[in-house]
């Protein structure tokens, strides 16, 4: 899983590739650090390229949306393949995670 | 004292007597301070430990000028400065009567009351009159609460602490306004109908007690018919939704759901599904009741088809309502349409939502309740 972060002031637009797994959540976890700080955070996380996501990949995206929703920010997940939207939509998700 | 102060105290033109008074009070001024900020903070306390929302909670020390004219008046009257109990002026406004009774006894455990100097003057009125209404307490600061030996004034001098409601603080303002401007005598007419909003005033007051006595006597019916099972008497509400939830309705069926994979249940709120009930024509807590009753197998036979073949563990505790209202779609008929116009009202409408009722529909061609 590629993870590239570009930063204005608040604003993240975060471009995600590849598949999110067990096998590379932790490093996940390092890279989308810099997410994890600063007020009013306004995160995008671009989906586009992303091609899996399995339920470590979901505890992440909870554990960042948590993070967000705590400092008064928003987080949006855009672009998503139907394969990965599914696993949003099936697990519920769907309904707790802002997906346009 | 300094020469300067000396002459500042001369420009009064008070007596001796009256010029000791504020001698005094220059002196103490800051423990009248103190004693005002302990009194707002104690009643502070006291209100959020009561749980009680009022409009505000103020207070003030007399300034020396308003002091000085007060002693030029009626300075005879007071044999010293601790005879004069409003230079600490302390006030709560609520919103309700009720409240400026349950404040009293708040105020009655929280300081020490002079009841001798204490005035309820909503009790004063004359059954033909009608005008100022505030509870007064005179009260000291108690040592229990706050004690410095450098400084027993603090625990000595009375203070006035007003209790009112938001009407009664209006009336007071207006009528201090247009009432006590200046030289100019004010016609007895005027004052009349002053009073006469004052009556209209108190009957306010009066109703919107009522209203929030009656608003909580419903609640408490309704979570009582909640808590009995009584769903079909019940309209849904944010209230009653919310009580309803408090009895978890969805938890076996998410246990349910979970088992499919041992997956761990991420516990949301249920509170948006209100808005989808609504949108789907619920009526009352009986009617979601009875789509749980008739429903629940088959939606958990769409979560098994859904999340059976995957390795997915964990979960939303949201989606056994989700997929409860799912297969009250389509057991109602309305397809993929229905679908579609569901999770546009619940997600906001998106590419999604269209591909998203396709797929189920698609999916749940085979299952036994699309058959029936």
């Amino acid at each position: 899983m590629n993870v590239t972060i570009n930063r204005e002031e608040n604003r993240f637009n975060v471009v995600l590739q590849g598949r999110l797994d067990t096998t590379n959540a932790d490093q996940f976890q390092k890279d989308i650090q810099p997410l994890m700080e600063g007020d009013q955070p306004e995160i995008t996380l671009d989906c586009t390229d992303m091609e899996y996501t399995s339920s470590q990949g979901l505890r992440m995206f909870l554990m960042l949306q948590k993070s967000v929703n705590a400092r008064g920010g928003r987080m949006t997940m855009t672009g998503m393949k139907p394969q990965v939207k599914e696993v949003f939509d099936i697990t519920g998700f769907s309904n707790i995670i802002r997906i346009i | 004292m300094s020469h300067m102060e000396e002459d500042s105290l001369e420009k009064y033109g008070l007596d001796m007597h009256c010029t000791m008074i504020l001698e005094e009070y220059r002196a103490n001024r800051q423990s009248f301070v103190r004693i005002m900020e302990l009194a707002i903070q104690c009643l502070k306390d006291a209100l959020r430990q009561n749980g009680m929302f009022v409009t505000a909670v103020e207070g003030r020390v007399k300034e020396e000028k308003s002091l000085a004219g007060k002693l030029e008046l009626k300075g005879y009257k007071y044999r010293c400065l601790s005879d004069i109990t409003d230079i600490v002026g302390t006030r709560v406004i609520t919103f309700y009567t009720d409240d400026v009774d349950k404040l009293a006894a708040i105020a009655e455990n929280c300081f020490d009351i002079d009841w001798e100097n204490s005035v309820d003057k909503r009790k004063m009125h004359d059954l033909d009159s009608f005008g100022y209404m505030s509870l007064h307490y005179i009260c000291r600061i108690p040592k229990s609460m706050y004690y410095d030996p450098q400084h027993p004034e603090i625990n000595e001098f009375r203070w006035e602490l007003q209790l009112r409601t938001t009407l009664q603080h209006m009336w007071a303002n207006m009528n201090h306004d247009c009432g006590y401007k200046g030289d100019v005598e004010i016609p007895v007419e005027h004052l009349r109908n002053m009073n006469r909003l004052a009556g209209v005033l108190e009957l306010a007051d009066d109703e919107f007690s009522r209203i929030r006595t009656q608003v909580n006597k419903y609640r408490r019916m309704v979570q009582n018919l909640v808590a009995d099972g009584n769903f079909d008497e019940v309209a849904l509400d944010v209230d009653t939704f919310r009580s309803y939830l408090n009895l978890k309705p969805f938890d076996k069926l998410a246990k349910r759901i979970a088992a499919i994979n041992q997956a761990e249940i991420h516990m949301d709120s249920l509170m948006p599904y209100l808005r989808m009930f609504k949108f789907l024509g619920f009526k009352t807590l009986g009617d979601i009741e009875r789509l749980k009753k008739e429903s629940s197998d088959d939606a958990f036979l769409l979560a098994t088809l859904e999340i059976g073949g995957t390795d997915l563990d964990i979960i939303s505790s949201t989606v056994s309502v989700q997929d409860l209202c799912i297969v009250h779609i389509l057991k109602k008929g309305d397809g993929k349409e229905g679908l579609k116009a569901f999770f546009d009202e619940l997600n906001g409408p998106s590419a999604y939502n269209e591909t998203r009722a396709e797929r189920l529909v698609e999916k749940t061609a085979r299952l036994p309740f699309m058959n029936k």
